[in-house]
């Protein structure tokens, strides 16, 4: 290994908290609410994702689905990602920048848009 | 002493309070060392004043007294005397010790995870903007959170004034204001260890803000328009 996977580390020290978090679940004093939500009663592109990443620590995966769909997709996409860095790193290659055209980043921007009207259209 | 002068300094001043950090960048461990010692102190006061305040507000509510505006929110079917009932029969929150255990751990946790956040986030919308050098990556940006986060914490310790019985209300514009000034003030510290111009930097809190609001803006601004059709 002749760089640090960062993106590997990063997801296996995720996988690990939201382990601990279900586990902990019980003890857990009630969460605060989304400000954002509190404020103007529509809710923020990550509300859900507390009760999402709750759900998954207890292993109910339809229940973590639903309160946000998009971090389980992500974090399945996970070990896709980690093997790909453990490869790069293993050759010692550096992470690529990100990519520069336009589109990619218009991309993302419509991505995240996206992730957000989903949350809001489904009033979570 | 030094230090501290040097941050005020660069509160005062940040168009040039970052200039040395592309050029002579130090070291990241010691820069996130120095982020945490600055700002954990505060941060921990504030969780611990927010837990208190928390727990009065809770034993007031067990104890009957319910602010007419949470009434109308939570209990709008029950009488008076239900509600009374309904308050007195609530649990009772968890022990003192149990709750400064919590606030110990859960505000270093914040810390890391709101530098982390900001770092994600800002390095998208810098991104987003095509502002990014290939030679410097997130590491950088990391760095100037780390660098620009040291100082900020400067006003964790005034948002420590808002906890002034009577006075929170008052201070709310102003505190809100002094925060404000303090989400950009991240962009001077990016601009600088991106080699960008200063607006460049300060451009990127203000699309990371955006992305955060922006939709909501949107949305209320739809339902406002609806309900100008509807009329």
């Amino acid at each position: 290994m002749r760089r640090v996977p960062w993106i590997a580390l990063a997801g296996g020290g995720a996988a690990l908290g939201i382990r601990l978090l279900g586990w902990a679940a019980p003890w857990l004093p009630p969460l605060p609410a989304c400000p954002l939500k509190a404020l103007t009663g529509v809710p923020c592109a990550t509300c859900g994702l507390t009760r999402c990443l709750l759900a998954l620590g207890q292993g109910h995966l339809r229940e973590a689905f639903h309160w946000h769909p998009a971090a389980v997709v992500a974090l399945a996409l996970w070990p896709f990602a980690a093997l790909w860095d453990l490869a790069r790193a293993w050759r010692g290659r550096p992470y690529p920048p990100l990519p520069s055209a336009l589109g990619w980043r218009l991309l993302a921007l419509g991505l995240l848009l996206g992730v957000w009207a989903l949350q809001v259209a489904r009033h979570i | 002493m030094e230090s501290l002068r040097e941050a005020l300094r660069a509160l005062l001043g940040p168009g040039t309070a970052f200039a040395d950090l592309g050029a002579t960048p130090p070291q990241p461990g010691r820069a996130f060392g120095r982020m945490l010692l600055w700002w954990l102190p505060p941060a921990l006061l504030y969780g611990a004043f927010s837990a208190w305040n928390a727990l009065g507000e809770y034993a007031s509510l067990r104890a009957g007294h319910l602010p007419a505006w949470l009434g109308l929110l939570i209990l709008p079917g029950l009488d008076s005397d239900s509600s009374v009932a309904f308050l007195r029969g609530l649990p009772a929150p968890p022990a003192a010790g149990t709750v400064a255990l919590a606030v110990i751990l859960l505000v270093p946790l914040s810390v890391v995870g709101i530098w982390l956040h900001d770092a994600v986030w800002d390095h998208t919308a810098l991104w987003m903007l095509g502002a990014l050098k290939a030679k410097r990556g997130f590491r950088a940006t990391l760095l100037a959170e780390s660098q620009a986060l040291r100082i900020a914490a400067l006003g964790s310790w005034i948002g420590l004034l808002g906890f002034i019985r009577g006075a929170g209300l008052w201070l709310a514009l102003p505190l809100g204001l002094v925060e404000a000034y303090l989400w950009l003030f991240r962009g001077f510290a990016l601009a600088a260890v991106h080699g960008l111009p200063a607006w460049k930097g300060v451009l990127a809190t203000v699309l990371h803000a955006a992305l955060l609001g922006l939709f909501t803006v949107l949305l209320l601004g739809l339902m406002v328009w609806m309900l100008g059709m509807a009329g």
